[in-house]
């Protein structure tokens, strides 16, 4: 006998992260899904766009990235609250690993809630947690044929990084192929040169941040 | 890695299916997903022979449906299938403003054989 199902084998994750999604509705938290590379600056994103943002926002950050045990740390010596998944050795967090973990938040008091997801250019991309948006890094030393090679996660994202511009220079890393690659596979990506180091770049995506989030807590007044 | 996960839920859903549909064996399955979307099928097939032992699907044939990467181009206002991977230019004009329009879909079952 045969059974039509055409089912997305994903359903039950994204089923997970339409509740999740609808509580930080009803919170009202804007949600970051981070993706990249191990090292490709997750962290040190973070930690910048706290300090660019933390006069105007409440933020909080889930650190769900094993490569470095030392990151949740990193986010909690700045006074920000930080709650380290333990994903077993898992290559992506789900949204069953960030519904387990939010009663320790207290969502009420968090306008943005930064995940920062494990360093993998591949399935991090396929696993909604309830995010608003995804955003993605590539840093130039991992060159620029990365698009091309992992079209999922260019795709998925409403914005793209390209950290450690500082080093362009010594990685032949040819900036508009990369460019021109990624609008190839999703047309409305935002793109942000910065240098987490120099700083350089960093108050435009601050910017883009801040209208997105201003958009959404307009929605919900 | 993620193959496990996703063969862990495809478990489910078949199990879930069984249930309803009242079926005790299965002899295939049919999956499908895009070429671009970094699914292996060799890990797929790994991951659902040691996954699926002494499950309903146990010995279950695998049939995969791969879509390939296509792209749309302005210039040929026409959607192309791409030989292999994502291109830089339209495979017809050598045009350069096209925009990926398909290769990246996700893990699908499509329909099982049963009994
Ligand atoms: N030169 C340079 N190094 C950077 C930059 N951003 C991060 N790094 C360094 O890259 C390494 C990995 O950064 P981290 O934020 O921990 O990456 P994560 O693994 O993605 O979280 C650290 O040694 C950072 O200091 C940058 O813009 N330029
Ligand atoms: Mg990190
Ligand atoms: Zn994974
Ligand atoms: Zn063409």
């Amino acid at each position: 006998m045969l059974v039509r199902t055409v089912t997305n084998i994903l359903d039950a994750n994204n089923r997970i992260a339409r509740d999740n999604r609808a509580l930080f509705d009803e919170k009202k938290v804007f949600v970051i899904n981070l993706m990249s590379s191990p090292g490709a600056g997750k962290t040190s994103l973070v930690e910048r766009t706290i300090d660019g943002l933390r006069d105007r926002y409440r933020i909080a950050v889930i650190e769900g990235d094993i490569q470095d045990s030392f990151d949740a740390e990193r986010i909690a010596k700045l006074g920000i609250p930080v709650i380290q998944i333990n994903t077993g050795g898992a290559c992506h967090i789900d949204g069953n690993m960030v519904q387990e973990i939010l009663p320790n938040f207290d969502l009420g008091a968090i306008d943005l809630l930064i995940t920062e997801n494990v360093g993998n250019l591949v399935c991090p991309a396929e696993f909604n947690v309830g995010e608003n948006i995804k955003v993605m890094i590539l840093s130039t030393p991992e060159g620029d044929d990365k698009p091309r090679k992992y079209p999922l996660m260019f795709e998925k994202s409403a914005a793209l990084i390209i950290n450690k511009m500082d080093l362009m220079a010594h990685v032949s890393f040819n900036i508009d192929k990369a460019i021109k690659d990624s609008l190839i596979i999703n047309r409305n990506l935002s793109i942000f040169q910065v240098s987490c180091k120099t700083q350089a770049g960093l108050e435009q995506w601050f910017e883009w941040l801040r209208d997105r989030m201003n958009d959404f807590f307009a929605r919900r007044p | 890695m993620h193959e496990l996960s996703l063969i862990q839920s495809l478990l489910t859903i078949v199990e879930q299916y069984a249930g309803r549909e009242k079926f005790s064996r299965v002899r295939s399955l049919k999956l499908s997903f895009g070429r671009l979307s970094c699914l292996d099928r060799k890990s797929l097939e790994f991951a659902f022979s040691v996954q699926s032992a002494a499950t309903i699907v146990e010995g279950a044939a695998l049939d995969f449906e791969i879509l390939p990467a296509r792209i749309y181009c302005f210039s040929c206002e026409e959607d192309i299938v791409l030989p292999g991977a994502l291109a830089e230019y339209c495979p017809r004009c050598q045009g350069q403003d096209i925009v990926l329009s398909g290769g990246t879909e996700e893990l699908k079952l499509l329909e099982m054989d049963v009994d």
